[in-house]
């Protein structure tokens, strides 16, 4: 099957195409040179043409995405849509049901998701739901960092054995990357406590969080995994953490880059680049953070932005998420993971007039503008943390217009001029760049960018036509516009198949899943699996037999190979 | 004046979802236009003319349509949801979820409702001649505010959980009422002239005000001595002291 | 003669997976390792072997074909309009999707078995939430122990040694000897008999007693009144100094607490006491689940439809409201006009208004089992044991879900093949 687009306005960074008229052709699925004259012809009439959206840090399945559910049938019943001939009914809005979840990133133009955290003992369920994902392709990162194995490993400073165990773990989960949230803080909150920075002791397993940050980073860099150590750094959620932040950052430089790409990423920086030392002198400190990343190149980081409204936190950081439900009186799920790692689940609504919530939707944006190379800050909500990915075209449309940016702030509480820099922020994102933030810097960031990301020969052929003819708008001026197409794409192509015409899902194919397959010497395996084997022996609940994800839960797998290669410790 | 006059043409077993019987969306329409409005009988999709004669008299805007409803509604749900103003009368029994949303206007039945009558009322009033089911005046499954505005004036009894988590407004109950009246009190007044139990549990901000006996009180409440409500002398208890409670509960 | 090794338990909510079932000549002859309960379940009962109908209730079955039994089925709850699909938790996840693709289908009531046993606790979690832990966490952490109105010796033999009171963990080593184990219930049970502290309560006070441990938990002992549900006040204060004192405390209950006067508040309640004693100590709480997969349905339920159970499909999208869509809601009123019951056994467990009102609709049964709800089918359709002869996804109390083996291959097609036909049959009879 055979597709062209033609007279479309492109914008694919990776390839130089800045707006030109360029016709992309598809075949079997593929971008190609050149198509027969036998192809469908999408004529995209001067529109605006991207490659599918790839989103590297979503809460979109697993355990705690349903634990949001089941404890939110208020959520659930704000976003019913009863079926059709083509669509499964939807629910939700922060936490939407699976089919929900693949038909509204279809309608956005998104084609690639990626869950941001997923225990080994519980990635059974993860990919449970990802399978009932339709159209988008997936994969989950598995989380590493309060892991009994790693700590141990990390105290014994066995480098062979955390790699393979960190190989082992996502051939277990089916996992596409090391996903490391507040290292040591999960093991802590197994018995109701936390770290307090990078140096503290876990007590029983003596080691510091920065060891666990550094250890797991040269062991991402040995397996040449394809994405980086993925972090969700010590402190979220408590004023002045930005400096743990920073601090974690810096640990980066520890360690080389086994590939074109950072060695670190941070997620979600609205909520870790905190300054003041509580809730009354909260402020901004994303200036110093994006300075950061503007000075070095070996860390990327994304958003994490917050919008109005309701949201619902989920996060592997335990002890964070009780703090929450105290401070918010709300509801609070809890979801220990024996050896491995906490999980809490507390809904939240954020208010304009709230001073920390003006403060941190301005810290996300600051975040964005200020970081000068737009492939080190993509675009997330770290839904549905900071708020449902559903509001991307509304960050979209902020960051493309300082116009509707100072509107904004006219309507939230004052604070958001003197603890933010955001009212004096002037930089407007063209296309270009918001083609980076939420395309080609994601599938970069991710490692992916051989098929993901962009529109040359050789990447899938996931595709998105927006409804703006680029050289008829000003952005600037036009945010409903821009934010309105973004919200409703005009074709999605996912995979070489239209799955999204006028905004309306017209197909819905089942995605594929990508994990990584890492080898390392067998050796270090059987040495590591003796470890393993006393574990589930003395401590797991459950058989080792019955705990590795099996083929029957991964019925679209996209099998990326990595392996051990020596790391070079600067 | 607009007054639409609705009577049941079968006995109904399965029950009648019809949020279409409402002023605001009757107002101005033509009996052949309400007859055509939506209304699903279980996984059947029907129109209110199939199920109900109607009779529409004059015509004007929501503000002043009456709907008056003669016969067992027993097993038709949702009348009156979100409606903002106007009236309906109702002669005779209903089912769930009566005036849902309301957030103005009036309704009154002669009879009994069943379960969530007043489910998240913002505004008007509701006045129940018979009894009430579960969850008078009370919210959705999982919201934080149920009941936010508004008068219940019920003047038979009520099942459990009468103002579950109420954030204001009024629910006044002649009769008795089942357990946990006021759970989770935000902010509303409830009084309650029968008898109950368990009143006042989690109780926040707002007052319960109980003329009858008591059977059990939650062991949550601080006494703080007698005290005079429009010339009746009440035990006065603050609470709920886990919650912090800065609610009223008053006990004759 | 084969050996299977780690497998897993079709019965309770526990799903060990370290039995070891022998197989001689496609018959299990011998399954170590396993409770009486799962041992009985495995080895195997009263199986119906044909697919049967009958015209009325009250005449005898006659054998049918598949196609037979499907065909009616299909026409019975293709022309319903109130249609129930019920059971569901003793079939494993991937009959679940199955299950609920029909319900949408027909406009249908899909409701499980939680709906007499802990669906109080899923109302109670959208008050409240969800503070829990998997049982490895208890396993290797926990040093006080309630069971509140839940009876494990009796109804899940084996938690107290894999999981809970007897087993032994990186900081348990000790094991039952390291441990506080408190039972509270209306009687003194088989679980209460060994425990440290026995808190009797009288029946249908639960929730009061838990409001008095919250309100001394929280500093406020002043005003809670010497006796609460009929336990001594000195009792509760020593009973809030062990847990908050505790390095974690680990609370199971059972049906005591979920069906008892207040019902799912009663959860509810004890999920806040749960909350506020993660300010002194770590505390996680745990339904016991009955049937093994029970759990998984809710889980299935919830990623697809949005909502954990008893959704009303009527209306092509989903509709949530336990105490109007759950099973006994719609049969007491006597509004379900046909209903499919599998894999779960609404004729022994439902109040018996319901069961006399599923005597006078057309029901399909689905299960491997004659049981009490064959007695009021029209319909009977036999199928694979899930976790027996047909393998598939779990979820264990916690949460963790784990893939069933299969022991013995099937005489009987699978719960997923009949769903699947039947689905197929009703879309043609609609003319789709």
């Amino acid at each position: 099957m055979e597709l062209i687009i033609k007279n479309g306005a492109v914008y694919d960074p990776v390839n130089g195409i800045n707006g030109d008229k360029t016709d992309i052709s598809v075949r079997s699925g593929k971008i190609v040179d050149k198509v027969s004259a036998n192809a469908t012809v999408i004529d995209a009439g001067g529109r605006l043409v991207m490659a599918g959206g790839v989103d590297a840090h979503s809460h979109i399945a697993g355990a705690k995405v349903n634990v949001g559910r089941i404890m939110r049938p208020e959520d659930t019943r704000s976003g019913i849509k009863p079926r059709t001939k083509i669509t499964r009914p939807c629910t939700g809005y922060t936490v939407p049901n699976v089919y929900a979840m693949g038909y509204r990133y279809a309608q956005m133009g998104y084609t690639t998701v990626f869950e941001a955290a997923q225990a080994i003992m519980k990635a059974r369920h993860t990919h449970e739901e990802l399978e009932e994902i339709p159209i988008i392709d997936k994969g989950a990162l598995t989380l590493f960092g309060s892991n009994w194995p790693t700590m141990d490993f990390v105290r014994e400073k066995d480098m062979d054995k955390l790699a393979a165990y960190v190989a082992w773990g996502l051939l277990a989960s089916r996992g596409f990357g090391v996903k490391c949230v507040n290292p040591g803080g999960g093991e802590m909150w197994g018995f109701g406590k936390n770290v307090s920075g990078l140096d503290d002791v876990v007590p029983n397993f003596d080691v510091t969080p920065r060891e666990i940050i550094v250890s797991l980073m040269k062991a991402n860099e040995m397996l040449g995994l394809p994405h980086s150590v993925h972090l969700h750094c010590n402190n979220l959620g408590k004023p002045g953490n930005y400096k743990t932040t920073l601090a974690s950052m810096e640990l980066a430089n520890q360690v080389k880059a086994s590939k074109d790409r950072q060695v670190l990423h941070v997620t979600h920086l609205t909520f870790n680049s905190w300054g003041g030392t509580n809730w009354g002198d909260f402020e901004s400190k994303a200036d110093e953070v994006a300075n950061y990343l503007n000075n070095n190149d070996n860390v990327t980081g994304d958003m994490g932005q917050l919008v109005w409204g309701s949201a619902t936190t989920m996060t592997a950081d335990g002890p964070v998420q009780y703090a929450n439900a105290k401070l918010l009186h709300a509801k609070w799920g809890n979801g220990d993971v024996e050896l491995e790692d906490a999980s809490g689940v507390v809904p939240i609504y954020y208010v304009k007039q709230i001073s920390v919530h003006a403060i941190m939707w301005a810290i996300g944006l600051e975040l964005a503008l200020l970081t000068k190379d737009p492939y080190k800050m993509l675009l997330t909500t770290d839904h549905p943390n900071g708020g449902p990915f559903v509001n991307y075209p509304e960050v979209i449309a902020l960051l493309m217009s300082n116009k509707k940016r100072q509107e904004e702030i006219k309507t939230l509480h004052e604070a958001v001029h003197a603890r933010t820099k955001i009212p004096g922020i002037e930089r407007e994102l063209d296309f270009s760049e918001i083609a980076i933030m939420t395309r080609a810097g994601t599938a970069k960031v991710l490692g992916l960018l051989d098929t993901k990301g962009h529109l040359g020969a050789g990447a899938d052929a996931d595709i998105s036509i927006y409804d703006i003819k680029p050289d008829q708008i000003d952005p600037s001026v036009e945010h409903a516009k821009i934010k309105s197409a973004f919200s409703s794409a005009a074709y999605v192509i996912k995979g070489g198949q239209v799955v999204v015409k006028d905004g309306q899902i017209t197909a819905t194919p089942p995605g594929r899943t990508y994990w990584v397959d890492a080898s390392v010497p067998g050796q270090h395996t059987s040495e590591m699996m003796k470890d393993i084997v006393k574990k589930f022996k003395n401590y797991y609940s459950m058989q080792l037999a019955n705990y590795m994800v099996q083929d029957e839960y991964v019925t679209h797998a996209q099998v990326v190979k990595a392996g051990a290669i020596p790391v070079e410790v600067s | 004046m607009q007054t639409i006059t609705i009577k049941p043409k079968k006995e109904m077993k399965i029950s009648v979802e019809a949020e279409n019987i409402c002023p605001d969306k009757f107002a101005g329409k033509t009996e052949k236009e309400i007859q055509s409005l939506e209304a699903w009988v279980g996984n059947q999709k029907t129109t209110l003319g199939e199920l109900f004669s109607i009779i529409v008299e004059g015509s004007a805007p929501a503000a002043d349509t009456k709907i008056l409803m003669e016969g067992d509604f027993s097993r038709v749900k949702r009348i009156g949801e979100g409606m903002t103003c106007g009236l309906v009368i109702i002669n005779g029994n209903v089912d769930m979820h009566l005036g849902n949303k309301m957030s103005g206007g009036n309704i009154s039945v002669k009879g009994n409702v069943d379960s969530w009558a007043g489910r998240e009322m913002k505004g008007g009033e509701l006045i129940i001649e018979g009894n009430a089911g579960y969850y008078l005046g009370s919210g959705y499954r999982g919201e934080t505010c149920g009941m936010r505005g508004g008068k219940i004036t019920l003047l038979g009894n009520a099942l459990d959980f009468v103002g579950e988590h109420m954030c204001g407004g009024e629910i006044i109950v002649k009769g008795n009422t089942g357990i946990l009246p006021g759970l989770s009190n935000n902010g509303g007044k409830i009084v309650i002239e029968g008898n109950t139990s368990r009143p006042g549990s989690e109780m926040s901000k707002g007052t319960i005000i109980i003329n009858g006996i008591v059977d059990e009180m939650m062991p949550v409440f601080k006494f703080e001595g007698n005290e005079d409500l429009d010339g009746v002398t009440y035990k006065k208890y603050t609470g709920d002291v886990i919650s912090n409670g800065k609610g009223l509960l008053y006990v004759k | 003669m084969t050996v299977i090794t780690d497998a897993l338990c079709p019965f309770c909510g526990c799903l060990c997976d370290d039995l070891t079932i022998v197989v001689d000549d496609n018959k299990i002859t011998d399954v170590k390792q396993a409770c009486k309960l799962g041992t009985a379940k495995i080895m195997g009962h009263h199986r119906i072997k044909e697919p049967m109908m009958r015209k009325d209730k009250n005449s005898e079955f006659t054998e049918v074909s598949y196609e037979e039994a499907i065909n009616e089925a299909a026409r019975i709850l293709s022309n319903s309009k109130r249609p129930l699909l019920y059971g569901w938790a003793s079939a494993v996840c991937e009959v679940h999707k199955k299950g609920i693709l029909l319900a949408e289908e027909l406009g249908a009531i899909i409701d499980n078995t939680a709906t007499v046993c802990h669906a109080p606790s899923t109302l109670a979690v959208h008050e409240k939430g969800l503070p829990t832990a998997t049982l490895g966490q208890i396993k290797n952490r926990a040093d006080v122990i309630v069971f509140w109105g839940s009876n494990p010796v009796h109804a899940h033999p084996r938690h107290m040694g894999r999981y809970s009171v007897f087993s032994k963990g990186l900081f348990t080593e000790k094991g039952r000897k390291g441990r506080k184990v408190i039972v509270v219930d209306v009687r003194k049970t088989e679980t209460a008999n060994m425990a440290d502290e026995f808190v009797q309560v009288q029946q249908g006070s639960d929730y009061l007693v838990v409001s008095a441990l919250r309100a001394i938990l929280s500093g406020h002992a002043d005003v809670v009144p010497d006796t609460v549900g009929g336990v001594p006040k000195e009792q509760l204060i020593k009973i809030v100094e062990v847990l908050k004192t505790a390095k974690f405390v680990g609370i199971f209950f059972g049906m005591g607490l979920t069906q008892s006067e207040s019902r799912y508040k009663n959860i509810d309640n004890a999920i806040s006491l749960t909350f506020e004693l993660n300010s002194f100590t770590k505390c996680a709480i745990t339904p016991m689940r009955g049937h093994y997969n029970v759990t998984g349905f809710g889980q299935v339920c919830s990623w697809e439809t949005g909502f954990a159970t008893a959704v009303d499909f009527a209306r092509n999208a989903p509709y949530y409201n336990p105490g109007e869509t759950a099973a006994n809601d719609v049969l007491l009123r006597k509004e379900t006009d046909a209903a499919m019951i599998i894999a779960g056994d609404a004729g022994a467990h439902f109040p018996a208004d319901s069961v006399r009102h599923l005597a006078k609709i057309p029901v399909v049964q689905i299960d491997p089992y004659w049981n009490p709800t064959t007695e009021v089918s029209n319909v009977v359709i036999p199928v694979a044991i899930c976790g027996v002869e047909v393998e598939g996804t779990a979820y264990r109390m916690d949460g963790v879900s784990m893939r069933m083996r299969k022991m013995i291959e099937p005489t009987h097609p699978p719960d997923t093949q009949i769903l699947e036909r039947i689905t197929q049959r009703v879309r043609e009879l609609r003319g789709e």
